[in-house]
């Protein structure tokens, strides 16, 4: 493995030689004139022999055919260097973890992040935070790739002088208190950050705080502080919850800390007879949440507040909804039963709603809660600080009226995603100063004066609370590398503040002593700083006021509704820069490096467009061009419109090879619409546009490959071993023995994973952390577009349809269509959708080792499929060999080239900008994983390097001892580390004890492919589909089941079993 | 001449029974020896040079494309995930199967004694050599690292690399290796007695040595002669099992895996037949113009045109039997996954592939039973194209059907090839037939010698013949 040195300090000074007489005159080149041989020369003389001489020509001929063979074969020429001197505390190869926290907008994830000497690699969650369990989202994981990225913004001049005209502004602001100076921050939850605000406000009376978020979760703190008359945040414990209703919130996945609901809603997830969770979902777009739903209500946004209206009138006492009624096509037998088992549920229900909402459906929200007796029990409500900063409209009117002589922009990108109807990039102008800290130089840098390169926050001191309200010390693990300052930095320079350095600050803020802050830093948190929940009750004066103003108006075929959604990969265009967030597949549509109108089959037939198609969408005088992608469960009527993509100015990845990457959407948005709009228009144009998806085709086919099972079901292990093949007869024999199974008694330990389906709801985590951790290449989308991405770790998602629509689809046939018309079949309207994590299943018989000719991929004794990439010649059998398709081929030099450059001759090309392409993005490598080169294939190893530093740890510790056996839960894969659901389970199998056993010993659990007797060490956990029985939309099966079903009866003959809609698939054995 | 030699004859046969003669219009031995070597020796007419050139051409573009690929990766070919093989394989298998036919011709036919094989086997050889170098260049050059390509061989080194026999490829190694061997020692062998006729009618210096360290000191002697004979029928005795292994091994590629659409047991003799089929429509394709271009009609005459019909009829019927069982078999099998497979392969977005390869096939070879096909030179050498095209889209059916709609449906693709596959493609035919011309040149197109023994003058029972004082 390769160890990145530290850098070697450079030669003090260059020399330069004034003139050749200088040069002559010098004592070295006296000594060369001198002389008759040059330096070095004689030495040789004494033992200069024949084979020093034959080692230095064969080497220099050596040299010279390489050179000939062009550089495609040659190896890289890499120089070390080593240390002069070794710092203290530092074992070279030993990696160390510090606790740091990933803020977000309101809420942070604490951290544990690893560093290889001196560089942070790996990001972590921090277990043992009391409000996390180690999970994280993709945000965080992705957020190292980030750190590095050479398009970081710096300081154009020397950072001195930069400095200095902040305190310039400290000064001239310090006359007049500060009377136009306005500052436009985004949400944050720092505490230190509200100190310097305050004390700003303080010393500058006159001066304005604003804050801006394009996607802006802050609404669920306006809306519980409207309800219950005091200023709180909510805090949705879903753990508690048995019956939830989301009335359009992504809670899962787009709507704020859904890290954190993922963790508290796979607790009460968990499959069991009675005690499992039921989520209903009401909403436009197929979200992370949907996927996840039992039952799930496709409504436009717009008519939301219908459902929740009618919810609430059956719920609250004396709620009249009769002027909101239900909109037409909505079951109201759906709402009615939906509301009964909301009521069944009582203090254990829970309604949501989503950021995009306006007021009046959390309050109606909070309202049920309200009226269940829920607050307080699944809904607490916390203290927290209203620093009362105006949005971003209030500074446009301020800017317009010529109010602001200063702009200090801390942070976001308001040229690019500012209401559009504000028009910031003229409006911004309108200040006579404008200082932005940003990240990249971005659209927002290009119309401001002063640019100040933001740290990341894994070089800044800083401080952040969780949602539970404690705080966690953003700790930096690495010098700022352009310089970067942060937030607080800004902020006190400007404020002419005493202290200007952010550690400082930060430890002032906290107020802890000595000993107090080690043990904060160390442990990753302040301990017993959560706030404390308050008691509360609805205020139902709210609800009329609020309601008083709402007008419902069905969108149609001619008045389109627009949904501006937060992406799942780039947020809002924050990360449209890190190649993996780019690269990574969104969660529902499978989709890399773009966005697209997303809208409904039936929608896309009426407005007559095809997939793919180029539409022109105007809404409110302005349009934008831009293709649509049909994505099944859609609402009708809706259009999605996914932020964050075709950034005018973002870097190498978000202009990828000089063009925008996806489409911006933000012009259509206005001040008054953040969340929807109704009134757009669609024109086709006739152009296909080319999109990059991985995963082409959306049914399951019916095969069992993810199998599920009604509650009354868990604990019988038929229900899942019903679909296995049925076994030949005579059983399952092999012709001869496995060689493995000799081998295995060897083994320490038997490695193997167990995946539960039941509380995936595939939100990339584990993608993100596995390419973090395993240094997974980024392709580029012409590449994915070539189903050559690299990822070993992948979810896939199926949509299946309802029995009736499977019924007619396999009548006509359609399930053999090619997959570019899918989007055309009537049963993808009403999809149940099911995820499954996909990486190597460890095969002990693997069908990949058997057919390599060279010996490169191999069985451990402890059941590790092994790839040996120096081995490996590139035949690609093995991964066409591979039922599960989980080996992935190096097609190019993706670490070496730039990857806009792939398929230029290797002859012919020239690296541009060698140093800032890759020398700073290898420093976001693990030193503990290889870095492949092409022509070599690679695949998911369950993270051989951590299984061995795990090993290596305990034979030190063992000693003389035979205590050798890793005990269980030391390793944890990369994946089931930043798992907040805790889906993946990783240990032992040899240990009847390990969690791992355990699980594989749950009746739910089953093997993909059994039939194929490769016996994977990876196996699944049947996924639980908790329907209502009463409701209009229940089916006794999963439609999974149920379409297996049909599809097996076929293959039996019809014998047994077939549309068995007893509730229940097949209970009876395998059939013969 | 006639006369007297009607005069010893009893009786003609009834007309029905007389076979067609293999060397027509009674042509003398000096003629044939002469209608031979004359393509070697007249000035290069200029069909030679209007094939030979954009041959050249295509050949240089092979090359380009290969260093392209070697230097810049597998990627600039379009095969991807979950198809990792594409055309690089289908082209592979293709040019092996073509290379059959040749060694059919030569070894089986001879063991035989079927004496119509004198008249196309040296071309037919000549064409399975250079088939086989076609061929040859795929497995090597679509490896991720060609550079490595040595580890597939059994050779000791310091780094204690061995090969894993368990795998196909490795077989496939050995049998392709030694399937080259063999053809080119064969060839070669059957060579020596007509490169010393040339030699012996060599004009110019030059022509004298290089035919002279060609022919090995060939004499024509007795000695010679019997010994020449005995290896010959080694050879042949070991050529002919390799007609069968080779391209069971290279099926055994595919069906040792556990692909549905691969895993199947009727893959070996099922590829032996269509190579043997697509063999026999290269043969037909190549033969049909030269003996027109190189006026050998009276060697290459319409009967062996209706015998390799024939043959074609026979393997191509077994081809299509063998399509049919694999639907059979997998209706049969009650494997929902194989099941599927099949239906895609007809019915799926490749549908189209799988009805051409049908119709090329099945349905073409089929015309082969009548006779007045048979003997229409221009309908038979447009039928020859098309089992070449079929057979082409068998192993495209074969390979990219079954990899691209397997067990995972995520993991579902489409495959298109790039322009560098098919200009690699287009560039093997430019190997091919710049060394299929230079043969034509420099190298006797029939064999002369065994030609001459099947003419009537060689049998001594024979009234024209032997030591009966026939006609020279």
């Amino acid at each position: 493995m390769k160890t990145i040195p530290p850098p070697c300090p450079e030669p003090e000074t260059t020399k330069y030689f004034r003139s050749i007489e200088s040069l002559e005159n010098s004592p070295e080149a006296r000594a060369w004139v001198d002389r008759e041989f040059p330096a070095g020369a004689s030495e040789n003389e004494g033992d200069f022999n024949r084979r020093d001489f034959m080692k230095l020509m064969s080497a220099s001929m050596a040299l010279a055919g390489a050179g000939i063979l062009g550089s495609g074969c040659r190896k890289p020429e890499q120089h070390i260097y080593p240390f002069a001197k070794l710092p203290d505390d530092y074992v070279h190869g030993v990696s160390k973890f510090y606790a740091t926290a990933f803020p977000t907008r309101n809420g942070a994830i604490p951290l544990l992040v690893k560093s290889h000497e001196g560089r942070p690699t790996k990001v972590e969650g921090n277990p043992e935070h009391p409000d996390s369990n180690g999970g994280t989202d993709v945000f965080a994981q992705a957020s190292i790739l980030s750190l590095y990225d050479p398009d970081r913004a710096q300081f154009n001049g020397p950072r001195e002088a930069a400095l200095t005209k902040l305190g310039d502004i400290a000064t001239k602001f310090s006359a007049n208190q500060g009377a136009g100076l306005a500052f436009l921050l985004e949400r944050g939850t720092s505490p230190s950050r509200n100190r310097l605000q305050l004390a700003i406000q303080q010393k500058f009376s006159a001066a304005k705080f604003y804050a801006y978020e394009p996607v802006d979760f802050d609404i669920h703190r306006q809306a519980a502080t409207t309800a219950v008359g005091r200023s709180v945040t909510p805090y949705f414990k879903y753990d508690q919850a048995k019956a939830i209703l989301s009335l359009d919130c992504d809670f899962l996945g787009g709507d704020g800390e859904s890290h954190l609901n993922m963790r508290d809603f796979s607790k009460s997830r968990r499959a069991s007879k009675d005690a499992m969770n039921r989520l209903y979902v009401a909403e436009a777009l197929m979200s992370q949440t949907g996927m996840s739903a039992d039952h799930r209500l496709r409504v436009p946004s717009s008519q939301v507040i219908a459902i929740a209206a009618a919810i609430a009138a059956k719920l609250v006492a004396g709620f009249d909804a009769s002027k909101i009624p239900l909109p037409a096509g909505v079951d109201a037998k759906w709402v009615e039963e939906c509301a009964n088992d909301l009521k069944a549920g009582g203090a254990t229900s829970l309604v949501v709603a989503g950021y995009r909402q306006p007021l009046a459906v959390h309050l109606l929200a909070h309202a049920i809660n309200g009226a269940l007796g829920a607050l307080g029990k699944t809904v607490e409500f916390r203290e927290t600080p209203d620093l009362k900063e105006q949005g971003i409209a209030a500074l446009a009117e301020s800017l317009n009226k010529g109010e602001v002589d200063t702009l200090v922009i801390l942070g976001g990108n308001p040229v690019y995603n500012a209401p559009a109807d504000l028009n910031w990039a003229v409006t911004q102008r309108k200040a006579k100063t404008v200082v932005r800290l940003g990240y990249y130089e971005d659209e927002t840098s290009a119309v401001a004066d002063l640019n100040l390169p933001a740290a990341h926050y894994l070089e800044s001191w800083g401080d952040v609370k969780t949602a539970d309200g404690t705080t966690v010390i953003v700790q930096p693990l690495i010098q700022p590398l352009f310089g970067g300052l942060t937030e607080l930095e800004v902020l006190a320079r400007i404020g002419g503040l005493a202290e200007m350095d952010a550690y400082k600050i930060t430890r002032e803020t906290s107020g802890l002593g000595e000993e107090a802050w080690k043990k904060a830093l160390h442990d990753g948190f302040v301990a017993n700083t959560a706030s404390k929940p308050v008691a509360v009750t609805f205020n139902p004066a709210v609800l009329a006021p609020a309601l008083a103003s709402v007008t419902v108006s069905a969108p149609s075929k001619e008045n389109l509704e627009v949904i501006f959604a937060r992406d799942y990969s780039v947020d809002d265009g924050r990360w449209a820069n890190n190649g993996w967030l780019v690269e990574v597949p969104d969660p529902v549509t499978k989709m890399t490096w773009d966005n697209a109108v997303l809208v409904s089959r039936k929608t896309a037939e009426e407005l007559g467009v095809k997939n793919t198609q180029f539409v022109e969408l105007a809404l409110a005088g302005k349009t934008v061009r831009a293709p649509v992608w049909v994505v099944p469960g859609m609402a009708n009527h809706t259009l999605g419109l996914p932020l964050g993509f075709g950034r005018a100015k973002g870097g190498r990845i978000a202009n990828f090879n000089g063009k925008q990457v996806g489409f911006d959407f933000y012009p259509l948005r206005n001040a008054a619409n953040q969340g929807f709009a109704i009134g757009a228009k669609i024109s086709p144009v006739a152009e296909q546009y080319s999109f990059a998806c991985t995963q082409d085709h959306w049914s399951l086919e019916g095969r069992p490959i993810i199998r599920e099972i009604i509650p009354k079901q868990v604990g019988d292990p038929k229900a899942v071993e019903a679909m296995d093949f049925p076994p030949p007869p005579g059983g399952n024999q092999s012709l001869y023995p496995n060689p493995f199974d000799a081998i295995k008694a060897k083994g320490l330990h038997q490695w193997g994973m167990a995946i539960d389906l039941n509380t995936c709801v595939g939100c990339n985590a584990c993608v993100i952390a596995c390419q973090s951790e395993n240094n997974v290449p980024v392709v580029g989308k012409d590449q994915v577009r070539r189903g050559r991405e690299m990822l070993w770790l992948r979810i896939d998602r199926y949509f299946t349809g309802t029995p009736a629509a499977e019924k007619i689809r396999s009548e006509k046939n359609e399930v053999l269509q090619p997959d570019w018309d899918q989007y055309k079949q009537t049963w993808i309207d009403d999809p149940q959708v099911v995820t499954q994590p996909m990486m190597c299943q460890h095969c002990e018989a693997a069908p990949c080792e058997s057919v390599c000719p060279v010996n490169a991929t191999v069985h451990d004794e402890e059941g590790l499929n092994l790839m040996v990439y120096n081995r490996c010649v590139g035949t690609r059998y093995c991964s066409n060999n591979c039922p599960w398709k989980v080996r992935r081929f190096n097609y190019f030099d993706y670490t070496k080239r730039p990857i806009t450059n792939l398929y230029k001759p290797t002859l012919t090309f020239k690296p541009t900008k060698p140093e800032d392409e890759f020398e700073l993005l290898k420093l976001a490598r693990n030193p503990d994983v290889t870095v492949r080169m092409r022509g070599v294939m690679e695949k998911c190893t369950f993270c051989v390097q951590r299984i061995e530093g795990a090993k290596i740890a305990q034979k030190v510790k063992a000693g003389q001892s035979a205590d050798v056996i890793v005990r269980d839960g030391t390793i944890k894969t990369a994946c089931q580390q930043a798992c907040p659901a805790e889906s993946i389970t990783f240990g032992d199998i040899n240990d009847p004890k390990s969690a791992v056993s355990l699980a594989k010993a749950d009746s739910r659990n089953y093997t993909t492919l059994e039939f194929l007797y490769t016996k994977p060490r990876l196996t699944y956990l049947a996924r639980v589909r908790n329907q209502n029985e009463k409701m209009p939309d229940y089916h006794p099966m999963p439609f999974t089941s149920q379409v297996y079903s049909d599809h097996s009866g076929g293959h039996e003959s019809g014998g047994g079993h077939g549309g068995g809609t007893n509730g229940a698939p097949k209970k009876e054995g395998a059939p013969h | 001449m006639a006369s007297t030699a009607n005069k010893l004859v009893l009786q003609d046969p009834p007309r029905e029974l007389e076979r067609e003669p293999l060397v027509a219009n009674h042509r003398s031995i000096g003629w044939i020896s002469d209608a031979v070597c004359r393509v070697t020796e007249d000035k290069v007419p200029l069909w030679w040079w209007l094939a030979f050139v954009p041959s050249v051409i295509f050949m240089g573009i092979l090359g380009l494309m290969l260093g392209y690929q070697i230097t810049t990766g597998v990627g600039v070919w379009g095969n991807h995930h979950p198809e990792m093989w594409g055309w690089d394989i289908i082209n592979f298998v293709w040019w092996i199967g073509i290379g059959h036919a040749g060694t059919l011709i030569s070894a089986i036919l001879f063991l035989l004694r079927q004496k119509w094989r004198t008249g196309v086997n040296r071309a037919a050889e000549a064409m399975t050599i250079f088939a086989v170098m076609c061929a040859g260049i795929f497995p090597a050059v679509h490896v991720g690292r060609v550079w490595y390509d040595w580890w597939l061989f059994p050779i000791p080194n310091p780094y204690n690399l061995w090969p894993q026999f368990r795998s196909p490829l490795m077989w496939d190694v050995f049998a392709v290796s030694t399937y080259f061997t063999v053809s080119a020692l064969f060839w070669y062998v059957g060579l020596v007695p007509d490169l010393a006729i040339i030699r012996d009618r060599a004009k110019t210096k030059i022509k004298k040595i290089a035919y002279g360290l060609l022919s090995l000191g060939w004499s024509g002697s007795n000695r010679h002669w019997s010994n020449y004979e005995k290896c010959y029928l080694i050879l042949a005795g070991v050529s002919t099992p390799l007609v069968l292994s080779v391209h069971s091994i290279v099926s055994l590629d595919f069906a040792v895996s556990q692909l549905p659409g691969w895993h199947t047991t009727i893959f070996p003799p099922y590829f032996v037949a269509g190579a043997i089929f697509s063999g026999f429509g290269m043969v037909l394709t190549l033969l049909l113009p030269l003996r027109k271009l190189l006026k050998l009609e009276d060697l290459i005459t319409m009967r062996h045109v209706d015998l390799m019909c024939k043959v074609t009829l026979a393997t191509g019927s077994i081809v299509g039997y063998a399509y049919c069982m694999e639907f059979f078999i997998a209706w049969y099998g009650g494997n929902p996954y194989e099941r599927f497979t099949f239906m895609n392969r007809a019915f799926g977005p490749y549908g189209w592939s799988y009805f051409l390869m049908f119709a090329c096939n099945v349905i073409t070879p089929q015309f082969f039973w009548f006779k007045w096909i048979r003997q229409n030179v221009w309908v038979v050498f447009i039928l020859s194209i098309f089992v070449n095209i079929g057979m082409w889209f068998e192993r495209f059916v074969i390979v990219v059907t079954s990899l691209h709609r397997d067990f995972l449906p995520s993991s579902w693709g489409y495959y298109k090839p790039t322009i560098v596959d098919i200009m690699t493609y287009l560039g093997t035919f430019g190997l091919f037939f710049t060394l299929f011309l230079l043969f034509l040149r420099f190298a006797p197109v029939i064999a002369i010698g065994e030609v001459k023994a099947i003419t009537p003058y060689a049998d001594p029972h024979h009234p024209l013949g032997g030591a009966k004082g026939g006609h020279h």
